[in-house]
């Protein structure tokens, strides 16, 4: 393939590099985040091919795999680069955009399970462990999952059958709504 | 020596874990700072931070959500201490980043519609048993010394990735779990995977790697010859603690390894009896070998 303007995506790039506040270009390509990665047997693209791909306009390529899904924001590539290149916050921002446009990601589980995380905070205020855990497990279709640890867990005071809601939970949807009332007029990303 | 000491008091921000499955790591923590004489006092109404999922996918929402609950510590008294090692990560990640950016700070205050405070500390109990209280000084209210007990000090990701946020110790070579150990009386072994990631929250959405992550860090500390692991972090406890017997029977081997919360073993040598400190809610079982040693 040839790169040229037709084939580069540099608008992706641009809001790669708005979301995470760094730099692709600083990477020269040593191979530390990788070497360190302790996901990196887990992608298609370890952490160094990423930044390479993005360098090169190919934003779209990593977005259609799922290697932003197995990150596991453990920060070992921010902290060891020696050009400073925000790596993590890369990750963050292409799953934000593979997120916003409800992008053609191979990995649906982890997706699934940050939603459902999400609309925890939004429901309960705090995390209701056990509803995480069934919610998943009957819309990933995995019924049995861990089926055995549940009863082991809720035995131990681990999990906890009944959950009480937060009493500023009205303060807690305001948020919610008020950051997208701000991205429907175009305010914030 | 203490005469002079001002009385410690700290604003408390559990996060959800210590209300269910990390509830052990509530009760010691409560339990040291108890017998420390050490003021701790809840936020109200405090709710998620977001954690790992939040940031994931959507950095406004959990720099939002994370801006709520320091304003509402300011209610009240005293730095504000977290026991999680998420919650700790992300509240000082939100006051990192919210003062080094205008832009963002602007449009979190629109979202929680009001000013983001950023002005309290936000301190791990890490350090504030290590340094606001001080070794010297919590050498002084050991009762009961962890003697003999080998302990493997595991950091995992976020008490000290990246190095400018929460600036709690080294990023690549920290000791201060170490350092609080030996305070105690215990003995910390040299191993290799006290900063490898556990496979955090893909528990949930992808168990397999937290077996082979998990598993690496379990083996590595039997290959050093710990007795047990100390962690900071409840996903952290979880991963090694509940998917240890699928581990086992994933790699064939034994481990059969207590993982401990830090304020379980400190309460424990501070002479809090060890049936106040939830060791009956853990998958394996700590007590056979807290009974070998002595200490139970």
């Amino acid at each position: 393939m040839c790169l040229s303007k037709q084939t580069m995506n540099a608008g992706l790039v641009k809001k790669v590099e708005t979301l995470s506040g760094t730099s692709v270009r600083r990477c020269f390509q040593c191979g530390k985040c990788s070497a360190g990665c302790p996901m990196s047997g887990f992608m298609e693209h370890p952490p160094n091919r990423v930044v390479r791909l993005l360098q090169l306009g190919q934003g779209e390529r990593i977005l259609a795999g799922r290697s932003i899904w197995y990150c596991a924001s453990c920060e070992t590539c921010s902290t060891r680069c020696p050009n400073k290149v925000n790596l993590a916050a890369i990750m963050d921002a292409l799953r934000k955009l593979s997120w916003d446009t409800d992008g053609p990601s191979k990995e649906s589980y982890v997706q699934l399970a940050n939603r459902l995380f999400i609309e925890n905070i939004r429901t309960y205020g705090r995390q209701y462990e056990l509803r995480l855990g069934a919610a998943f497990n009957m819309k990933s279709g995995q019924f049995l999952k861990d089926l055995m640890l549940g009863p082991k867990l809720l035995s131990r005071g681990k999990l906890k059958m009944f959950h009480s809601k937060n009493k500023n939970l009205r303060d807690i949807e305001a948020i919610f709504s008020r950051i997208e009332e701000m991205r429907k007029k175009g305010e914030a990303l | 020596m203490t005469a002079t000491k001002k009385q410690l008091t700290y604003s408390f921000y559990p996060g959800c874990s210590l209300h269910a499955s990390g509830r052990e790591y509530d009760i010691s923590t409560r339990a040291v700072f108890k017998a420390l004489n050490v003021g701790l006092k809840d936020v109200p109404d405090w709710f998620c931070c977001g954690a790992t999922p939040a940031h994931n996918v959507d950095e406004l929402l959990s720099l939002s959500l994370c801006a709520k609950n320091l304003s509402l510590a300011e209610a009240v008294e005293g730095d504000l201490a977290v026991a999680c090692a998420a919650c700790f990560s992300r509240l000082k990640t939100t006051q990192h980043h919210l003062k080094g950016d205008d832009n963002k700070r602007k449009q979190v205050e629109i979202a929680i519609a009001g000013p983001a405070p950023l002005g309290k500390p936000v301190k791990h109990i890490l350090e504030i048993l290590a340094r606001d209280f001080g070794l010297a000084h919590l050498e002084e209210h050991v009762k009961k010394p962890l003697m003999g007990l080998k302990v493997a000090c595991y950091y995992g990701c976020l008490l000290t990735r990246p190095p400018e946020v929460p600036d709690l110790d080294d990023c690549e070579d920290p000791s201060i779990m170490e350092d609080l150990l030996r305070a105690v009386g215990a003995e910390p072994v040299n191993w290799s995977h006290r900063m490898e990631c556990c496979g955090a929250n893909f528990t949930l959405s992808r168990p397999g790697v937290v077996l082979k992550l998990s598993g690496a860090i379990l083996e590595s500390a039997r290959l050093a010859g710990a007795d047990c692991i100390m962690v900071a972090c409840p996903l952290c406890h979880g991963n090694l603690d509940i998917r240890q017997e699928s581990i086992e029977e994933k790699s064939q081997t034994d481990y059969d390894t207590p993982i401990f919360y830090i304020t379980q073993l400190v309460a424990l040598a501070l002479g809090v009896s060890g049936s106040k400190l939830g060791f009956e809610s853990v998958i394996v079982d700590p007590r056979p070998l807290l009974v070998n040693k002595q200490l139970l």
